[in-house]
């Protein structure tokens, strides 16, 4: 059982790396594998939008029905979509197994107290989603490892592989450096982005990655055991299960299981066997020396001790603290002082009900073209913190592009059919005179009137004779921007030559989702 | 076989075909053709093709010149540069039409050439430009190879232009034996039109948004520098206003027409006709032609008509 373990552990883990690999433009329009498989199968994540919007809300995407099987399955079986499955698990599992000198082993697996905190995180978590503050984002495990892999881990890997063979490229030395290029091309084909991704925010969200894996050294799956929602619900769910762990009479309390338990179970030992943290992960089973720890189906209301051991007033806390962080967070300046910057992509909900369903999973930026959208920090305040914002100077929203509503899995952002989003403003260019050629240098330029897509273009000529320095006299272009037809996409501002402060700028005014943004009668 | 068809009909054919080469299935649509050319006698400086099909128009065009074998040799690496700018279909008008593309990348093929070569520095995601304006797929089907810029292998090169120095240009471009120049006719906002000496703003890498500043100039240093051993315009379809993007179907006017030669400053110039213009009225071209690149005056040159049915 332990080797079918691991197979189906390895087998998750690239599954799950296959799919982000492939949340990119492949030469169709249509994204063609189900790239965000992983997000509709977490409950979390779908109980949190209907704690949210009070119901079932409009335009939940179907896959989020997946999470049904798993909480069935979870019902039945118990944890095992941690010990099995969840590829952030993997990883910790893979790193918690390395042997650290200075722990010991029995120390850093054993049961703690602590481990009831991701209970009362999780209902913080939902309590504060009923009063409308989706938080969930921010620690599900899926949502987490997604967007640290799409922020940071993934620019790093293509970044390192990148300078790599660039040196074997630019040091062209014959042969090696040809088999160099059909290895690089290979990989490029494979696994690569196909543009070097860079993200803001890369750092710290790469830092907060690295600290969660570094945590396995002072406890195995320190992030399975102590933080995650997503495993405290499941938790929750596999209480009554019919999978038990049976432990016969003649256990001699040798400890061996203990040292090696994913989830600080209590397999064996004193203590009961605590069935909300086992993970199924077999290794008790596998390992004990008298063989005396069997999984088997079992009435569930036996005699065995379930409850997860949380007081009342631990459960309170945790309410009251999800319940004080609503207004904490959300009597925030943005709705009175919005932040003209704060420009979504396109088919994304309005500002409320965008905040109420956006996890924060980072599908959107992988997929985007031209790596224009980003994580915010604080352009949509703390409950908006690391939603996707686009950043014409750094990429712009491609015409008939409609990528990252496919890749949404919550609904957060629409699917749009190519007609709709080129019709959809995300918001509206301004011309800024001053730094903009032809009015401020007299000089030709009609870089963002060329790009404009819409058709009119949204930038229009005014044909004027101008007297230059000289005295004498010429003929220059000078753009406008039609705000009728501007659609916010923003190519102006990522190609206009004065590229540092472009003279030619989207703010989020005009936007399409708000009725308060319109601005023409 | 037509009625008509003389011996000077054959020697033509013989000619367009090179001596040696095994019989072409498509020889009937060429001695068609060539018998429907004009009686000049003498190789053409400019044919112009008009007919239904794109590729069967190009071919014929360039059979009208002498052939593909004038232009490439057994052996030769060739770089065919279309224009692929903008994420459009063809029928948009913003991009080469992709049946041009397929017939050039072919005929270099049947001429012996060992690789050839299509890419283009677009503006719009490569991707998408590749696969929407159908060139990517025409390229493959005919045996040639349709790549995306890499960043790497721009270089840093002497222009010797009268306001460009130095420019990174691509490097299979400058690397290639032979290199096919591919433009579509379309309006431009700034330079009036695009054609065939513009399309080399797509070979080169750099800060292509400043050369806006005097673009006339500049594309006549590109044109000087690049110097393509074959000019075929695309006027299957053209782009008359909304340039270079365009967009909607209703900026967009079918011709039916490829023009193709050697002389690009000529081809522009004919090219402008289609617009209702002359080479005289665009900048590019009245520069190009006083410094001696070629001749704005095509009425002066030899021009083949071929009607393909």
């Amino acid at each position: 059982m332990r080797t079918l373990r691991r197979i189906s552990q390895t087998l998750f883990l690239l599954i799950f790396i296959f799919l982000f690999v492939e949340t990119e433009y492949s030469g169709t329009g249509q994204i063609p594998y189900p790239v965000k498989f992983f997000l509709d199968v977490d409950p979390l994540i779908s109980i949190s939008q209907v704690f949210a919007s009070h119901g079932i809300p409009p335009g939940l995407p179907k896959g989020l029905a997946w999470s049904l099987v798993l909480v069935f399955m979870t019902c039945l079986l118990g944890r095992f979509f941690c010990g099995w499955v969840c590829p952030l698990g993997t990883l910790n599992h893979i790193i918690g197994k390395i042997k650290w000198k200075s722990y010991s082993i029995t120390k850093t697996r054993a049961y703690s107290s602590w481990q009831k905190g991701k209970y009362c995180i999780l209902i913080g978590l939902l309590v504060a989603s009923l009063f409308t503050l989706q938080l969930v984002g921010f620690v599900d495990p899926l949502s987490f490892l997604i967007r640290s892999l799409t922020i940071s881990i993934n620019p790093v890997f293509n970044y390192m592989t990148n300078s790599l063979f660039l040196f074997f490229y630019k040091a062209d030395m014959g042969f090696i450096t040809s088999i160099s290029e059909i290895i690089y091309t290979f990989l490029k084909d494979i696994l690569l982005s196909f543009n070097q991704p860079y993200f803001k925010q890369g750092f710290f969200i790469g830092l907060i990655f690295l600290v969660i894996l570094t945590l396995n050294t002072v406890r195995s799956r320190f992030f399975c055991r102590f933080i995650c929602p997503l495993g405290a619900l499941l938790g929750f769910l596999s209480r009554y299960s019919v999978f038990s762990l049976d432990r016969g009479e003649d256990c001699n309390s040798c400890g061996k299981c203990l040292s090696h338990c994913q989830g600080a179970a209590s397999p064996g030992g004193d203590g009961h066997w605590k069935k909300s943290e086992c993970l199924f992960c077999w290794n008790c089973e596998s390992l004990c020396p008298l063989d005396v720890i069997h999984f088997r189906f079992q009435w569930p209301f036996k005699s065995q001790k379930k409850k997860i051991d949380l007081t009342r007033r631990h459960i309170v806390v945790s309410a009251l603290g999800g319940l004080v962080a609503v207004p904490l967070i959300k009597l925030d300046l943005m709705p009175k002082n919005p932040n003209p910057k704060r420009i979504r992509p396109p088919g994304a909900l309005s500002e409320e009900e965008f905040l109420k369903r956006c996890v924060k999973c980072g599908e959107c930026m992988k997929v985007c073209l031209t790596n224009g959208l980003h994580p915010s920090l604080m352009e949509a305040g703390i409950e908006g913190i690391w939603s996707p914002l686009l950043i014409p100077k750094l990429g712009y929203c491609e015409y008939s592009c409609t990528l990252c509503g496919q890749v949404c899995p919550t609904g957060a952002i629409k699917e749009l059919t190519e007609e709709e989003k080129k019709k959809t403003k995300i918001g509206l260019a301004f011309i800024n005179k001053s730094r903009c050629l032809p009015y401020a240098f007299q000089t030709s330029c009609i870089v963002c009137e060329e790009h404009c897509p819409t058709s009119p273009k949204a930038i229009w000529f005014e044909e004027k004779e101008i007297v230059v320095r000289d005295g004498s006299v010429e003929r220059f272009k000078l753009p406008h921007v039609d705000p009728e037809l501007c659609i916010g996409c923003g190519i102006c501002e990522n190609k206009c030559p004065i590229f540092d402060t472009p003279a030619i700028f989207i703010t989020s005014i005009g936007e399409s989702r708000s009725k308060k943004a319109r601005i023409l009668l | 076989m037509r009625e008509g068809f003389t011996r000077r009909h054959f020697i033509k054919v013989l000619f367009a075909l090179g001596i040696g080469t095994s019989i072409s299935p498509n020889l009937p649509s060429l001695l068609n053709s060539v018998s429907e050319a004009g009686e000049t006698g003498e190789r053409p400086d400019i044919a112009v093709a008009h007919g239904s099909s794109p590729g069967r128009i190009t071919e014929a065009a360039v059979i009208a010149l002498g052939g593909i074998k004038r232009f490439i040799s057994r052996g030769d690496v060739v770089f065919v540069k279309p224009n692929i700018s903008w994420d459009r279909v063809p029928e948009q008008a913003a991009t080469t039409h992709p049946d041009v593309v397929g017939k050039v990348v072919e005929m270099c093929f049947q001429a012996g050439a060992k690789e050839v070569k299509v890419s283009d520095n677009t503006l719009n995601d490569p991707r998408r430009c590749f696969v929407r304006s159908g060139i990517e797929k025409a390229v493959k089907e005919a045996g040639g190879k349709a790549f995306f810029m890499d960043d790497r292998k721009f270089k840093e090169v002497d222009i010797k232009g009268e306001i460009i120095q130095s420019w990174p240009v691509y490097k299979d471009i400058l690397e290639a034996d032979k290199i096919i120049n591919l433009p579509i006719a379309k309006h431009h906002s700034l330079s009036r039109l695009t054609m065939g000496m513009k399309n080399w703003i797509g070979a080169i890498g750099g800060s292509r948004n400043i050369l806006h500043q005097k673009i006339h100039a500049s594309i006549v240093d590109f044109a000087i520098f690049f110097k393509p051993t074959l000019t075929i315009l695309d006027a299957v379809r053209i782009l008359t206003r909304g340039g270079p993007q365009g967009g909607s179907l209703g900026y967009v006017k079918r011709m039916d027409t490829v023009i193709a030669g050697v002389d690009e400053v000529a081809i522009d110039s004919y090219g402008a006709t289609l617009f209702g213009l002359a080479g005289k009225d665009l900048g590019y071209v009245r520069l190009a032609h006083k410094r001696g690149v070629g001749t704005m005056d095509f009425h002066k040159l030899a021009v083949e008509k071929l009607e393909i049915g």
